[in-house]
């Protein structure tokens, strides 16, 4: 009967496909919707037997797992994985079912099949229990639509619902005070990744960052057990960082996977390298020296926060190795080198040509998000010109007003700023409070978006790129208007 | 806490009080502070910007604005004792002393008599201003329209309008020594049923208005700023002209957007 129940569900995701590619429509959620309807236990039937690994967390999520499945590839494995934003219960049963016949061809010959499924932080309670991740990863927790998702203290409790749902090895951000503590009764799978403690605190007396008027607002000043307020060792950006609670004596964890970097290049720009280390299991940074695996590599994406995403993917691809049996397929140096490989995807700091100039895409949803999109668009050495673009659907968030959470006064902006969304007005004002110039300011209504488009791409100077923010609906605008007027291929699917 | 010190070089100078930002620091809140100190010093007025926090003294000789803000429940719940106990008394003398507030959400309940929870259990509030607030199941998450009459006062004519976002469960009631701070034209307002959103008590301002409140209602801004300065420097103090095009292109930008209505997806 289940069988029978299953078969059916399969067939009607296929035929829900076929329509909504008949209507000129992507299929990415669905098709995996309408099985799970069918069969509720579908998801966990597509899973069983299967390899799987999860990330979930606030940010990072899609960088970190089109890293983690470039790194198997290059490994030699065959990987199944969502679509970007398809990350419910929905566009991942999609994806496991259009995975399908990929997978069976590749168990039929023999070759390793890994399932890799970012998963929304708030659905990852629910479905965890039926994707039965080998290994779980945690990026970090910042605020993010309050009003949709509640406190951080709710979404923390439903990815520790979701963990022990299933016996996974975690891997978490020892650097997030908040991630840190999903630990708890679960010690014995719990590894953790993150910076170099010494690197960061290096780095923090070497380069002291510019502190703007205010600061940004932040998540997690407060230890959550004693609530007595965190001293930081030091710090790499928001409220990560070496932490410690004077009180209770909490503190951060070294981690057995660690970055170590060098802030006297800046990571904003391309080709800059970091170090990865694997102190071995059961052990860290500060353990026995001739037992740490170092790799130093250019980090595929810019950015500190993609030194974070870059030694999370690493780090899950070689404990995964190791729970497989496959150490010497996925061994430490193996998975760093095919680091080095991964490309860039589309809103996630792609380069785009476009004739003479590039563009270059960053995805922002919350602050912590802008705050590094920010940060890196003010190093970037070729940045000439920044489009912003800010909607409020639902998909968005109808409060718009986390803009102003993020610490804009201590940022350089290009000199021309282009600003669009349905919200422009917002964005205007928080751009021109940060200081910069009315002039400076170009506003459009959304409508228009597709125009300032133009204009910022002309005025952008030759060999310079314009770097483009958009929320999430005001990309997909964006997506549709690069592919009709600037006739790039729609590889996003 | 030193005592601050006169500034030497500009006239006229504002110290601003921004309690507890590293914990009431939801929605943007800091925004309005980014607002207060941007309309005074584009007029050449010095600001001081103080944090004061767990543990720190509250010394209200030495602010001309307190701002607090509001925070998750968390937060809040741990500011309470704080805020209510040690900080307390020193607060309600300094409202009482004509001090301007401003308080947003968390804020504005905690000045209250006492937050009700769903439950029933009340949680004792500061008590500084009449009003109290019961929570309920309901959420009110929107754009928000307000009527302001006070901003008549100060001379403005073309906008008294107020344009903020809600995002509230609590229902807040006012007693009769408290006056609404404006007429909801669009909202729920402080419960949803009086049609009133905020309360002003003295140079106590208090609304439910989250994030960019003030940089999209710079007049509200200038109101507060001007309060804040006569109380200073005496009522013979004149808030300089200062423009308010960005400000007013943003709000006509909002206005636009909510004709246009918003039912995507």
């Amino acid at each position: 009967m289940a069988s029978l129940r299953y078969h059916f569900a399969i067939f009607c995701a296929k035929g829900t496909k076929l329509a909504l590619h008949l209507m000129g429509r992507g299929a990415t959620t669905l098709p995996g919707k309408v099985a799970a309807r069918i069969d509720p236990k579908i998801l966990a039937r597509l899973c069983s037997g299967r390899d799987c690994l999860t990330i979930t967390g606030t940010n990072g999520k899609t960088t970190t797992t089109h890293m983690i499945t470039d790194i198997f590839r290059n490994c030699g494995y065959t990987v199944v994985t969502n679509v970007s934003g398809a990350n419910l219960l929905s566009g991942v049963t999609t994806s496991m079912i259009f995975g399908l016949k990929d997978m069976k061809k590749a168990e039929k010959e023999g070759r390793k099949v890994i399932c890799v499924l970012e998963t929304d932080e708030a659905a990852f309670g629910k479905i965890a229990c039926q994707i039965k991740p080998k290994v779980s990863v945690v990026t970090n927790l910042f605020r993010d639509q309050l009003d949709r998702f509640g406190e951080l203290s709710h979404t923390r409790e439903l990815i520790a619902k979701g963990l022990d749902t299933c016996e996974a090895d975690i891997l978490l951000n020892s650097d997030d005070s908040l991630v840190s503590e999903l630990h708890k009764g679960r010690e014995d799978r719990t590894f953790y990744y993150g910076f170099s403690s010494r690197s960061m605190k290096e780095n923090n007396e070497k380069y002291p960052g510019k502190s703007g008027l205010l600061p940004a607002s932040s998540d997690a000043e407060y230890c959550t057990e004693c609530k007595e307020k965190y001293t930081y060792n030091s710090r790499s950006f928001g409220h990560l960082g070496d932490f410690a609670c004077e009180k209770c004596g909490k503190k951060r964890v070294p981690a057995r996977f660690f970055a170590k970097y060098d802030l006297s290049k800046n990571p904003a720009n391309e080709g800059y390298e970091v170090t990865l280390c694997d102190a071995g299991y059961g052990r860290n940074e500060f353990d026995d020296p001739s037992k740490i695996l170092e790799k130093t590599v250019k980090l595929p994406v810019p950015g500190i926060h993609n030194m974070y995403n870059s030694v999370s993917a690493v780090a899950a691809c070689v404990r995964m190795g190791e729970k497989i049996g496959d150490t010497e397929g996925l061994s430490f140096g193996k998975c760093a080198s095919a680091l080095e490989h991964v490309e860039a995807a589309f809103g996630r700091m792609e380069k785009i040509s476009i004739g003479s100039k590039k563009i270059c895409v960053m995805l922002v949803k919350n602050p912590v998000g802008l705050d590094r999109a920010l940060s890196l668009v003010a190093g970037a050495e070729d940045a000439d010109g920044m489009y912003m673009l800010l909607n409020s659907n639902i998909a968005d968030g109808k409060d718009v007003s986390w803009i102003w959470d993020v610490d804009f006064e201590s940022k350089t902006f290009p000199q021309k700023v282009y600003v669009s969304g349905d919200r422009y007005g917002d964005m205007m004002l928080r751009i021109l409070y940060s200081g910069v110039e009315r002039e400076r300011i170009i506003a459009r209504r959304m409508e228009e978006c597709a125009e300032l488009l133009d204009q910022a791409i002309s005025t952008t100077a030759d060999g310079k790129c314009l770097y483009i923010l958009p929320n999430y609906t005001s990309m997909l605008a964006l997506r549709s208007i690069l592919v009709k007027r600037y006739h790039l291929k729609d590889f996003w699917k | 806490m030193n005592s601050i010190k006169d500034n030497e070089t500009g006239k006229y100078e504002l110290r601003i009080c921004h309690m507890y930002p590293d914990l009431l620091n939801l929605y943007g809140d800091r925004g309005n502070v980014l607002s207060l100190i941007r309309r005074a010093e584009l007029r050449g007025i010095k600001v001081r910007l103080v944090p004061v926090s767990i543990g720190d003294e509250f010394d209200q000789d030495d602010f001309d604005i307190v701002f607090l803000g509001g925070g998750q429940d968390a937060e809040q719940n741990m500011i309470r004792k704080d805020f209510v106990e040690v900080k307390g008394p020193k607060v309600q003398k300094s409202i009482e002393d004509g001090m301007v507030f401003l308080c947003i959400c968390g804020g504005y309940q905690m000045l209250g008599k006492y937050y009700q929870e769903h439950d029933g259990t009340k949680i004792e509030c500061l008590g500084a201003i009449d009003v109290y607030t019961v929570g309920e199941d309901v959420r009110y998450i929107q754009d928000t329209i307000y009527e302001a009459d006070f901003l008549k006062e100060d001379g403005v004519s073309d906008s008294t309008r107020l344009y903020g976002f809600e995002n509230h469960s609590g229902r807040t009631y006012l007693g009769p020594s408290v006056k609404p701070m404006a007429k909801v034209i669009e909202g729920a307002g402080n419960n949803g049923k009086d049609g009133y959103e905020g309360a002003i008590y003295k140079n106590v301002y208090c609304t439910y208005s989250h994030g960019s409140f003030l940089p999209k209602n710079p007049r509200m801004t200038d109101h507060l700023l001007k309060l804040a300065l006569k109380r200073r420097y005496g009522e013979d103090f004149e808030l300089p002209f200062l423009s308010t095009e960005g400000e007013d292109f943003a709000r006509a930008a909002l206005l636009q957007y909510k004709e246009k209505g918003n039912t995507a997806p």
